[in-house]
């Protein structure tokens, strides 16, 4: 799919742990360069391992991967990629500054893009407070400066908003909005579908650790549509079937359901009270990206 | 390589366990000072009496030898075993592992400064020492004479290699437990008594033929090499080179399996 503007590219990508469990299975999972895109499954259906045998944290126990170029964790292809996986992993008796000075030398980055990844999470102020005393939002805020550091192609960000409240929440989707602008490219793993809607491009949905999709996520929403609801329905149905054709109509709990452009509202309205049909409800039918999940997933909680 | 030395460093040079570690044993040594110097000046207050020529500057090393090992080697077990295991309760190691250097340069670095340290730590036992021991003599109005510089050094490179083979253990033992606290219990256990029932077991088996696999014992080499260097009274058949070659084996043996564990093994 698309090989020459992938940045990740899996091929049957696995991994079994000793103990038997199969925590990632065959996973072929391709993330094009510039996009943002959204790793999505329940907790436990593989994301983080995934990641983690992305940035080389983890051996897979068979396929392949290439990452920012290289195979994962080898050195050329970590020093393009930023990560935050699986929450910020800092010194606590450090100041953030220092951690992240920490985090450069390593990196061999130098010590000016602190300030400048400092500046870009909104921490400058707070950066000489020890890592140990942050709430959790800044903690995030501190990994995701860690990420940004080398200034990478790639940056990987497992589930950034985990712990934050609403607000929090908020602050870190237009962080990462800001981040994704350009053409870097952002792989961010969430449970959170609203989070995934808002921010990415694109999708890839895991479950039970097989990604049971990947695209759009207008590809994954599907089509749009109108419901209706309008008396007496025997006629309203006719009218509808006569405008849109049989297939395009059909009938639950007393609403019709048009597969047709939301933006024919106002002309349905107009045939239907033309012909004497009292038009009770009238609105855009759209699924959510959280009813596409629950299928895809195979979860109760969406039927 | 210097890369990662110089971010090991940054990390572990104002470490709170190491300063408090580096205090506790100058407060040792103050106290062995002062302990011994009480019962020098008071006859009668200790069991076996205590001349105060000992303790003055020309016999620092043998004193500070007597703080190096159990204690100095209890104190590198526990700071061996935080510097490796804090990584994995902390989630360091993944920030540290996916910035680029491969994960033996990662642990060479690490343990490059944990060594640094040690040598710090000797540093700071021979330095209090030192100090005390002068202000004894100065104040008993005795002459302050110096021990020759090469026994100086040597207590010094005795002291460090004793205190880098005991951290190897706590270093080890934290990758491979993969925490602090449990790395540091199993290290000072051992120290305290699996090594010495073990070792009591092996020499009395067979008329003592096994001997030889007790005398293989860190334990055991560090004693041997403490009394050899402080000119105390040799209750070991282990050589004062014998000793010096197991504790450096120990080193990078330790050294090469941690290395290697963390390597081999997934970061999860």
């Amino acid at each position: 799919m698309e090989n020459t503007t992938a940045i990740v590219e899996t091929h049957g990508l696995t991994k079994r742990y000793g103990s038997g469990v199969l925590a990632v299975d065959s996973v072929d999972m391709s993330v094009r360069r510039g996009e943002v895109y959204g790793f999505l499954g329940p907790n436990g259906a593989g994301k983080t391992t995934t990641l983690r045998m992305l940035v080389g944290l983890i051996r897979p126990t068979s396929g392949t991967a290439t990452v920012a170029g290289y195979p994962p964790g080898e050195p050329a292809g970590l020093a393009r990629i930023g990560s935050l996986i699986e929450g910020p992993g800092f010194y606590p008796y450090l100041s953030g500054r220092e951690n992240l000075k920490v985090v450069a030398d390593m990196a061999r980055v130098s010590h000016k893009r602190v300030d400048e990844a400092l500046d870009i999470v909104e921490m400058t102020s707070r950066a000489g407070r020890k890592f140990g005393t942050y709430s959790t939002g800044m903690k995030m805020r501190l990994g995701v400066a860690a990420a940004v550091l080398k200034d990478p192609e790639l940056l990987i960000l497992d589930e950034p908003t985990n712990g934050l409240d609403p607000q929090g929440m908020a602050e870190m989707r237009k962080l990462i909005r800001e981040i994704g602008q350009g053409d870097r490219t952002v792989l961010l793993s969430s449970h959170l579908l609203g989070e995934v809607e808002q921010i990415c491009d694109r999708v890839g949905v895991i479950s039970n650790g097989k990604l049971v999709k990947q695209s759009t996520v207008q590809e994954l929403i599907g089509d749009k549509g109108v419901v209706v609801k309008a008396e007496p329905a025997d006629r309203a149905g006719e009218m509808l079937t006569h405008m849109f054709g049989a297939a395009a109509v059909s009938r639950e709990d007393g609403f019709f359901h048009l597969k047709t452009d939301p933006s024919r509202s106002l002309e349905i309205n107009r045939q239907l009270m033309g012909s004497g049909i009292a038009v009770s409800e009238l609105r855009p039918f759209e699924k959510s990206l959280e009813e596409v999940f629950f299928q895809l997933t195979g979860d109760k909680q969406g039927s | 390589m210097i890369a990662t030395i110089k971010s090991e460093w940054r990390k572990n040079r104002f470490r709170p366990a190491f300063l408090i570690g580096s205090g506790l044993m100058a407060a040792i040594t103050v106290l062995f000072y002062s302990v011994s110097w009480y019962q020098a000046t008071h006859p009668g207050s200790a069991e076996s009496p205590v001349s105060i020529l000992s303790l003055y500057p020309s016999n620092f090393v043998n004193n500070a030898m007597a703080a190096g090992f159990p204690l100095g080697a209890a104190m590198a077990i526990v700071l061996g075993a935080i510097l490796s295991g804090s990584d994995y309760s902390w989630g360091t190691l993944k920030t540290v592992l996916t910035q680029g250097p491969g994960r033996l340069t990662t642990w060479t670095g690490r343990v490059v400064v944990f060594m640094t340290w040690m040598g710090i730590l000797t540093l700071v036992i021979f330095g209090v020492g030192a100090g005390y021991s002068a202000v004894i003599a100065a104040t008993q109005n005795h002459a302050i004479v110096w021990p020759a510089t090469t026994d100086i050094v040597k207590g010094l490179g005795a002291i460090w290699l004793l205190l880098a083979a005991f951290g190897s253990v706590g270093l080890a033992l934290g990758v491979l437990i993969k925490q602090s606290a449990a790395a540091l219990g199993v290290g000072l256990v051992y120290l305290l008594a699996v090594e010495i029932i073990a070792v009591r077991f092996v020499d009395g088996l067979n008329s003592g033929a096994y001997k030889w696999v007790g005398d293989l014992f860190i334990g055991q080499n560090a004693t041997a090499l403490t009394q050899h260097f402080a000119g105390r009274a040799v209750s070991t058949s282990i050589s004062a080179e014998q000793a010096v070659l197991v504790l450096a084996a120990y080193i990078v043996g330790l050294f090469i399996v941690a290395g290697g564990l963390q390597r081999m093994r997934d970061v999860t």
